[in-house]
């Protein structure tokens, strides 16, 4: 029994003492990606809190690049196309950020009615990050009538790259067994599409608007990890917020973020 | 004595040494589930694989850096030639197939007779190990089934050429398959290097075979980790619906306006179509089907098989059976003669000739040097008088560059062609040629044409690859250039005989070296950076009374010799 306990430590230390080594050389998922509890229960919550605020960028803001339409100008070139990697609004209100918590093992259950789509209208995803319940269905939209193929550079669940011809204007996907993200979604018949899917295994995450507000209600009393993800900004993995909710109160948490250092060389995916 | 504090952090130590101490215990628990990764394959991996694809497997070995297509990074899973359906992975006789063969068209070399099959079974258990994919794999993976295949017709490549466009093939591939199509410029791969789509109508550079059953495993399962992607049940139009069915229901939404029994009709297909697709979600989530609900699936997905069939017949048609055999030996190019005035660009009579294959390789011996080609091979055809030659060159390029500039190095990239002869004939197969590379003490005499001049060529006197000039007294030569589909032709005439010294001589019955270079603009070729041949001959066939000829077999063998010499050079280059 003792030596299995020894064991146990060692195989403990050595992960730790591997994982350490790792991290001194690479960007690692841990830094770059959400961070989801061991384990989540679903129950009901009838006394649960709420946690809203609102991002902000903080820096220059660079202005808005205009994407460059190389084909099927009538569908996509139809209107002006942005990328959307940075979206700052008025009063630096930072869209496109996820945040949620990243150690709740119980609460709420998803809203099972919430209908699960990603447009493709002109040739833009839409929304540009989409939140995405593990086991759970999205349906790809195309009612343009053009080719599109949907990529989804997935590394924990099945990878997906399937055409979306333009006969096939409603595209469900298989729903995903792991939690994982956010992952880079493409289409590479129009280079310039550009989105991310985050498969979650917990209703509390939310995704900031145009005026960079988010909200997570019904969450139960207690202290949590408060966490975010942006495209361009990064993290906050190694010191998220520490927010304390109480029954039917109300906590404010705002962020302000700034560009990663490697975003201006960021023509890859990981 | 270099001590361990040295090269490890001290907090580290304590952990190393707990960690080598249970070394044994760790891999008592790792035979549980890691797929037999032995000492063996580790050994095989390291001594062969790891210098592309590197020791931790992540495609980053130290040859890895001028290489595209990447060596694959195996921590991600994703692989491109498998018999398995889209998403999954592949099976152990997959990768022992792809590792056997190797994957033309790419670095990838065949391992069949560098190691033995034992080896090569090792190394694909140990490369599974990259993948945490591999231990998790609940079941096996789900494979394409090739059972109803359609025999090769006719007709049933007409019905497959449908399909083509139907089903998007064109946006990538282009109208005829040469891998032009709109979106071919923009392709990257999942790690964010471009890529461009493969030539249909040269499916000896596919990576994972050029039989039918290739072709159709590889775009109903897609090329995982490429932009290529996967033609599942609901990619193909109607999916659910028999072919009848699917007819019926298109024409009833064509119509203007439906009546209610139309659209009740019409509703039916609808929910016909529903099922199909859920029932095909549900078995890629991993949920058992009933019995009725797989008879459904089994009726739906024999349409798209049969739909499959008639596509994979058709991408097999753009292309011959195999690689034509070089221009050498029987397959020398031997420019016809005829009595009248020749052929035009489009003239009809350049249909009776067989075109001469020039396999072109990539230039890797200057700086700067390209080793990444686009561009396969040129074919050559010619007809000659009693005073002028034509020649048309046909080859294959993806984009039409025209002077473009390129956004890195502001060089203007464009596509072009040279072909290069000796100034002087060698006096026989043994005299000394000049350097296959634009010549060097012996100078060689070029056309260079340019696709931004189309309908011109400019006659270049070289002695190195970096020292060429434009002749100074320029010959009368007709050219016209164009470019369709992804091929450029150009047609070229002149003189057999010109005043100019510095200019090639052409005589019936003479054996002339004859050599070429390519740009492709869009792959950033410029200067050295090319592809290129080596000296091959043509001759101008003697009308059949004239004398016999000793040469042909002898040139023949020197050619043979050149070109198996310049292919080993450049492959010792390359690896
Ligand atoms: C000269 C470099 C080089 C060497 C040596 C090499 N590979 Fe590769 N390998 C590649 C490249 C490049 C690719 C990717 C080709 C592509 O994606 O088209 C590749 C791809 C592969 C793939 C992916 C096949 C698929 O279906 O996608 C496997 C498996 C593989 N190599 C195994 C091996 C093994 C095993 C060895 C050693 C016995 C080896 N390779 C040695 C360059 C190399
Ligand atoms: C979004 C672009 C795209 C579309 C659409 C597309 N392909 Fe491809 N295809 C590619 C690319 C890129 C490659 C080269 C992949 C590689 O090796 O990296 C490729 C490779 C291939 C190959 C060669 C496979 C091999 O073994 O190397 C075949 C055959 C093929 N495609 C057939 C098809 C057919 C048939 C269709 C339509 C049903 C199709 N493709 C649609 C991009 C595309």
């Amino acid at each position: 029994m003792k030596t299995y306990l020894l064991a146990c430590f060692t195989v403990l230390f050595a992960c730790c003492y591997v994982g350490g080594a790792f991290a001194d050389h690479h960007e690692t998922a841990e830094m770059t990606m959400l961070q989801f509890p061991e384990s989540y229960k679903a129950m009901s919550v009838s006394n649960g809190g709420t946690i809203s605020g609102v991002v902000k960028f903080e820096g220059d803001v660079p202005e808005m690049k205009m994407l460059e339409i190389t084909k099927d100008q009538a569908v996509c070139g139809a209107t002006e196309k942005f990328d959307e990697t940075l979206v700052v609004g008025e009063g630096n209100a930072l869209k496109n950020t996820i945040v949620y918590l990243m150690d709740i093992s119980q609460g709420k259950d998803f809203d099972k009615a919430a209908k699960l789509e990603m447009d493709q209208k002109g040739c833009q995803f839409n929304p540009h990050v989409q939140i995405v319940p593990v086991g759970v269905r999205v349906t790809m939209l195309n009612n343009d009538r053009v080719n599109h193929n949907v990529h989804i550079f997935s590394s924990v669940n099945k990878p997906v790259n399937k055409q979306q011809t333009k006969n096939r204007r409603k595209m469900p996907l298989a729903g995903v067994k792991k939690a994982e993200g956010p992952v880079s979604v493409k289409c590479d018949i129009h280079g310039w599409m550009s989105a991310w899917i985050a498969y979650v295994p917990h209703p509390y995450f939310a995704v900031t608007n145009e005026m960079g507000e988010f909200t997570l209600e019904n969450v139960p009393p207690g202290t949590y990890k408060l966490g975010y993800w942006h495209e361009a900004c990064g993290t906050n993995n190694e010191s998220p917020a520490a927010v304390t909710v109480e029954a039917g109160g109300t906590v404010k948490q705002d962020f302000t973020l700034m560009l990663k250092k490697n975003v201006a060389e960021s023509g890859k995916h990981n | 004595m270099i001590r361990i504090q040295q090269i490890l952090p001290n907090t580290k130590i304590t952990h190393l040494i707990l960690f080598l101490a249970i070394i044994p215990v760790l891999q008592f628990a790792d035979a549980q589930n890691v797929p037999q990764a032995s000492e063996e394959g580790k050994r095989v991996y390291e001594k062969s694989c790891a210098h592309c694809h590197g020791t931790e497997g992540r495609g980053d070995g130290s040859a890895a850096e001028n290489l595209l297509p990447k060596p694959r990074d195996f921590t991600r899973g994703l692989y491109k030639i498998r018999s398995t359906e889209a998403g999954e992975l592949p099976t152990d006789q997959d990768l022992l197939d792809i590792i056997t063969k190797g994957m033309p068209g790419s670095s990838m070399p065949g391992w069949e007779t560098a190691l033995s099959a034992n080896e090569r079974r090792e190394v694909v258990a140990y490369i599974k190990t990259f993948h945490d994919g591999f231990k998790e794999q609940e079941s096996p993976p789900r494979q394409i089934s090739l059972a109803g295949k359609i025999a090769y017709s006719e007709e049933s490549v007409e019905i497959g050429k449908g399909l083509y466009t139907e089903l998007g093939c064109i946006e990538c591939h282009g109208n005829i398959g040469r891998g032009d199509g709109t979106s071919a410029p923009t392709l990257t791969d999942e790690w964010g290097f471009q890529t461009w789509p493969a030539n249909l109508a040269q499916s000896w550079n596919f990576r994972g075979g050029s039989d039918t059953e290739d072709i159709f495993k590889r775009f109903i399962g897609g090329l995982a980790g490429s932009p290529m992607p996967a033609f599942e049940g609901d990619s193909f139009l109607n999916f659910g619906l028999t072919s009848a069915e699917s007819k019926r229901l298109t024409e009833l939404e064509n119509r203007d306006e439906m009546t209610a029994a139309e659209e009740e009709e019409s509703g039916q297909y609808y929910e016909k179509m529903d099922a199909a697709v859920n029932i095909a979600l549900n078995i890629a989530e991993g949920t058992e089907l009933s019995a009725e609900e797989q008879q459904t699936y089994t009726e739906a997905m024999k349409v798209v098989y049969e739909k499959s069939w008639h596509l994979a017949n058709y991408v097999k048609s753009l292309a011959p059976e195999k690689r034509p055999e070089p221009a050498i030996g029987n397959n020398v190019l031997r420019s016809q003669y005829v009595t009248d005035a020749l052929p035009a660009k489009t003239d009809a009579a350049w249909d009776t000739l067989e075109s001469s294959h020039f396999p072109l390789v990539a230039q890797v011996i200057i700086e700067p040097r390209q080793f990444n080609p686009t561009i396969d091979s040129v074919n050559v055809k010619s007809f000659y008088n009693d005073t002028e030659v034509a020649f048309l060159f046909t080859w294959d390029d993806r984009t039409h560059t025209t002077a473009e500039e390129d956004e890195e190095t502001g060089n203007i990239l464009e596509d072009a062609l040279a072909i290069q002869f000796p100034v002087k004939i060698p006096q026989g197969p043994t005299a000394p040629k000049p350097y296959f590379l634009w010549g060097g003490r012996l100078p060689v005499y070029l056309w260079q044409w340019k696709a931004s001049a189309p309908d011109q060529v400019t006659e270049l006197t070289a002695k190195g690859i970096n020292n060429a000039e434009a002749q100074a007294v320029q010959s009368d030569i007709q050219a016209e250039g164009s470019y369709t589909n992804g091929q450029y032709t150009l047609w070229v005439k002149r003189a057999l005989k010109t005043d100019d010294k510095k200019d090639l001589q052409l005589e019936p019955g003479v054996f002339v070296p004859i050599a070429f270079s390519a740009w492709d603009g869009a792959n950033g070729d410029i200067n050295t950076k090319r592809v290129i041949s080596s000296w091959y001959a043509f001759v101008l066939e003697p009308v059949p009374s004239s004398k016999r000829f000793i040469y042909p077999p002898l040139v023949a063998l020197l050619s043979v010799g050149l070109l198996l010499g310049l292919r080993g050079f450049v492959q010792r280059r390359n690896s």
